[in-house]
């Protein structure tokens, strides 16, 4: 999956990767994709709701022994 | 076209550490998904946004604190003061219920800078066309 930037959110729990996942989002640049990295059981639920809730994509979610690698585009 | 905003209210009527986190957690969670919030302290609630204060556990339990703050730390989430600071820098509304001032004898000098005063309709106001209400205490 083609990325342009990696957000590294292992070790925090919710809110913080949804808080850090928001603050980096508003500094990205719009059509570009970002990987976020999750161990976050929760993060599974958040993210896509972030997503929802702000007008993003989330173009792709993998799961890989507890982690998850999400690939957030900006629309807006 | 883009939706507006949810709007998110909540009141905060009681100062324990678990209260307090929620309150902020909540708070930060709904500002960083694009939600308006509004957060009303009242009652105890008021305690919290006096300069300095670090809140705890209710009881018997305070002498756990510690080991909560330590906890959440260990995982990015950091404590009271820091997760206030937070939701003023990213916009959540904060607000003083201007009754409890007075009754606490709490002035606007004593309390973090940013937040706002307000009576019960002018909050009522705002809550009337909330999407969500929550009400922590």
């Amino acid at each position: 999956m083609q990325k342009d930037e990696t957000l590294d959110c292992k070790g925090l729990m919710c809110p913080m990767p949804i808080v850090k996942l928001a603050k980096k989002m508003k500094e990205f640049p719009v059509g570009k994709v970002l990987e976020m990295i999750s161990d976050d059981i929760g993060s599974k639920e958040d993210v896509p709701a972030w997503c929802k809730r702000t007008n993003n994509q989330l173009v792709e979610m993998k799961e890989d022994k507890g982690v998850f690698y999400y690939y957030i585009k900006r629309l807006v | 076209m883009v939706e507006k905003a949810k709007r998110l209210v909540i009141v905060v009527s009681e100062d324990k550490f678990d209260k307090a986190m929620m309150s902020m957690m909540m708070a930060n969670t709904a500002a960083s998904m694009g939600m308006e919030v509004h957060v009303f302290h009242t009652f105890f609630g008021l305690n919290l946004l006096k300069k300095g204060k670090v809140p705890k556990l209710g009881g018997m339990m305070r002498l756990f604190t510690g080991v909560f703050v330590g906890r959440m730390k260990a995982v990015g989430i950091e404590n009271y003061p820091a997760q206030l600071a937070m939701a003023l820098d990213l916009g959540v509304n904060i607000y003083a219920c201007s009754t409890t001032m007075a009754l606490m004898r709490i002035t606007k000098e004593n309390m973090v800078d940013g937040v706002k005063i307000l009576g019960a309709a002018g909050f009522l106001d705002i809550a009337a066309d909330g999407d969500i209400s929550l009400f922590i205490g």
